[in-house]
């Protein structure tokens, strides 16, 4: 049945949930820190983009197994 | 020479990256002459001035990151930078990215494992290699295996990341084109279906090749750089 692997990809993309959810916990604690020290903000935010970036790499891996498994298997 | 490197099937995003090389290559060319004739007690101005703020900007970079003791990988990692941040933004001209071959991605993952493994040999000299037998020589093959972890997933977030824009883009593209009613245009003895959605998607789409092509290659841009210089400084030891 090859109808399954869109099955398949779309159980390799649930990954991508927890990713989202802790995205947002880390927004959430960043602003937390700037409301209590307005003169961080700088220096919070490059924080803050670098790890949204490494969390999102778990979602981005998920996404590469989706596509491989409806494009190329 | 040249008519044999047109036919050989190279791929689109190889041509493209040739492409990206060469228009760093012209730039840094004419700044490098413009460098050459400059005063050095005049203001620079035009492209000089825009890549001085370029190099003092990746000098306190990789210094705020990885200390004074690597001098010089400021301007690896600004190679690094502006080959890549063109890479993302090749796509806007029609032409494929670079980056959604995995090849590229995986040579700029490559240049990150030699620099972080030089880094090692020359500030530990033959200490290196107690790296691989640490902490017992019975971890030998999962050091050997580990090793490759750093270019790997250097490479697959860079990889990821392109693929993903580049897959929702042609998505947005093909529903795009199919919306709203449809009608025939006679023109010239040939007859052409034209939906509605012909017109639509230039005034959509911009905005979301702003974000998925500028935003997204800036950001990783940004990132990769971050995690090359983060790494590198990793294997420079305390100072005595």
């Amino acid at each position: 049945m090859p109808e399954l692997k869109y099955i398949a990809a779309a159980i390799a993309i649930l990954a991508v949930m927890p990713s989202a959810i802790f995205e947002g916990v880390i927004a959430a604690h960043t602003v937390d820190g700037i409301s209590r020290n307005p003169e961080a903000y700088s220096k919070l935010r490059t924080t803050m983009i670098l790890g949204c970036a490494l969390t999102e790499t778990t979602a981005i891996y998920s996404l590469l197994v989706a596509i491989l498994i409806l494009f190329v298997g | 020479m040249f008519e044999n490197f047109f036919k050989a099937e190279i791929s689109g995003e190889v041509m493209s990256s040739v492409i990206v090389m060469m228009i760093i290559a012209v730039l840094a060319i004419i700044i490098g002459i413009q460098a050459h004739f400059q005063d050095p007690l005049k203001k620079p101005k035009g492209l000089l001035l825009i890549a001085e703020i370029g190099v003092k900007f990746f000098d306190g970079f990789v210094e705020g990151l990885a200390g004074t003791r690597i001098p010089g990988f400021g301007g690896v990692v600004m190679c690094l930078a502006v080959y890549l941040f063109i890479a993302f933004i090749f796509g806007l001209t029609g032409l494929p990215s670079p980056v959604t071959y995995m090849a590229v991605p995986l040579s700029l993952g490559l240049i990150a494992l030699i620099c972080i493994h030089a880094t090692s040999v020359k500030f530990t000299k033959w200490k290196y290699f107690k790296r691989y037998v640490d902490p017992f020589p019975v971890f030998l093959p999962i050091n050997l295996l580990s090793m490759w972890a750093p270019a790997l997933s250097l490479t697959l977030r860079l990889f990821g990341n392109a693929v993903a824009g580049m897959t929702l883009m042609s998505l947005l593209y093909a529903v795009l084109k199919g919306i709203g009613p449809a009608f025939t245009i006679e023109a010239l003895n040939k007859t052409a279906t034209v939906h509605l959605g012909y017109f639509i998607t230039p005034l959509v789409t911009p905005v979301l090749h702003a974000y998925f092509d500028l935003f997204s290659g800036l950001i990783q841009t940004t990132v990769f750089i971050s995690l090359v210089t983060i790494l590198v400084g990793q294997e420079i030891p305390e100072e005595e």
